[in-house]
């Protein structure tokens, strides 16, 4: 019963602190510049369907043709519901997420 | 030649095929990804002489890493470990040789294709601690009594799978899958699979049979952001040393996607004939014809819903049917039952990382040793994603 009452207890804690940060797994949406808010909904429909938006946003890739053998691979997972026409919006989006990131990682402004 | 063998040197041939087929010759890609998860299931109501028996209560790990290498455009390798309750475990090592979106050959170590769940089994890729019934490997209560759900995942086998998937316009993409892996096993008179025998050290086939199975599935985008995707599985093949005794897995499975809400819906059932020639180890007299399988049922359908920023709230209903006759000392009846009530919570920590946190109530029709029928538990852990 201790055991209980101490994960009850530590769950409540934990779920109290997260719900305070207010955590995406996405991007911040007015982070986005307008002429990107359109490839970036289609990015977080398609791509959050069977994993995390965390994945490909953390995964450090920069370079566009390791992208679209990525963005091809996802394609053909079943069920993924990405079509052809989903493919370019999804790519533009990855290029300017990795060249606004691309500053970061390298240490500038 | 049995049909066995013609299939497995066609896909062969093909597979060789895939691989000579001319390919831009992009340099090696190699992508790393991995997840960990620690969970705790506290269950203050399970009887304490069944501790580490009949569930995993303590600090349960779950850790993956997968390597992807594409050779070429048509040729790719993916080896994936984990570490889980079962110690390590080779969750994929296979070359996918890809002719076109439609012909694809898998060789190799592998989950087969089967059902809408086994493609989120990391679990980085579903927002509760455990799995839904008809797909558990341990995390349920009384798991000892089931001998788990209908198809604990991942079911990683050794063997060849052709699959592929064609899309009509963009609205809507049909897929399909066959394959011939090496299938279910357990020892000489066993009365049910032994799961833990297919996470052990040896790979190898315990009778010279594989098991054949497919499945078709249907995607459509019936809007910007609906999606449906549909589908039916299903696998036959002996799991004896003997090929005496046959199990067929069959499963229909259905996902509604409209915006960033989520709606699973999917049935299992597992026929499975077993021995009955000592009647000393069954629970029930063997009747003269019909006594000798047993039938398993699972479903669950699940409502997964954004609450806010990071914040997902799930709701789940699940549960197990199981059939026929059964080991004698079983607390199982020949009609058992278990459904189980979730609501559950999945919160973002930080990027990548989430908390997850699901009380869940059991119902089961039999008591346990302390006369219950009806047992709570609540399911946390972090997992996260690399």
């Amino acid at each position: 019963m201790r055991a209980w009452v101490v994960a009850l207890l530590v769950s409540s804690a934990l779920w109290a602190c997260a719900s305070t940060m207010e955590q995406t797994e996405g991007m911040d949406p007015s982070a986005v510049p307008p002429e990107q808010q359109a490839d970036y909904a289609v990015f977080a429909q398609r791509c959050s369907k069977c994993h995390s938006l965390a994945r490909p946003l953390n995964s450090g890739i920069t370079d566009d043709g390791y992208w679209r053998m990525y963005v091809e691979k996802m394609r053909r997972q079943p069920g993924s519901g990405i079509s052809e026409n989903d493919r370019v919006p999804i790519l533009r989006f990855l290029h300017w997420y990795s060249t606004s990131q691309k500053p970061k990682a390298d240490g500038g402004s | 030649m049995t049909r066995a063998h013609a299939f497995f040197v066609a896909t062969l041939l093909l597979a060789l095929l895939g691989a000579l087929w001319p390919g831009s010759a992009r340099a090696l890609d190699r992508t790393f990804a991995g997840s960990v998860q620690l969970g705790e299931n506290v269950a203050p109501m399970e009887p304490s002489t069944n501790a580490g028996t009949q569930s995993f209560y303590g600090f349960t790990a779950e850790l993956s890493g997968k390597l992807a290498v594409d050779l070429t455009e048509h040729v790719s390798a993916n080896v994936k470990i984990c570490y889980g309750c079962h110690g390590f475990e080779t969750d994929m090592a296979y070359f996918d040789l890809r002719l076109n979106d439609e012909l694809n050959v898998r060789v190799g170590r592998f989950s087969p294709s089967f059902g809408a769940f086994n493609l989120r089994h990391d679990p980085a890729n579903h927002k509760l601690a455990d799995k839904p019934l008809p797909y558990d490997m341990g995390r349920m209560l009384r798991m000892r009594d089931w001998n788990l759900g209908v198809l604990p995942s991942p079911f990683p086998n050794n063997g060849v799978e052709v699959d592929g998937a064609h899309w009509f316009g963009d609205t809507a993409e049909i897929e399909y899958a066959a394959y011939a892996v090496s299938g279910f096993k357990a020892q000489e008179s066993a009365l049910d699979l032994d799961f833990v025998e297919q996470h052990s050290l040896y790979y190898v086939e315990n009778n010279n049979l594989p098991t054949g199975g497919g499945r078709v599935a249907m995607t459509l985008k019936l809007g910007p952001a609906v999606d449906l995707t549909y589908g039916a599985s299903g696998m036959y093949g002996t799991y004896d040393p003997q090929n005496q005794f046959t199990y067929g897995i069959f499963g229909g499975d259905v996902w509604l996607r409209f915006g960033r809400t989520n709606v699973r819906a999917e049935w299992l059932m597992r026929r499975q004939t077993f021995d009955t020639s000592n009647q000393a180890a069954l629970k029930y007299t063997v009747p003269p014809t019909g006594g000798d399988f047993f039938v398993k049922h699972g479903a669950y359908v699940e409502v997964e819903q954004p609450l806010g920023a990071g914040v997902d709230g799930i709701l789940r209903a699940d549960g197990l049917l199981r059939l026929g006759n059964i080991a004698a000392g079983s607390p199982l009846s020949n009609q058992a039952t278990v459904l189980r009530y979730t609501l559950g919570t999945s919160i973002v920590i930080a990027r990548g990382v989430r908390l997850k946190l699901s009380p869940e109530l059991y119902q089961f029709n039999y008591s346990d040793a302390n006369g219950r029928n009806l047992e709570v538990c609540l399911q946390t852990a972090v997992a996260g994603a690399f």
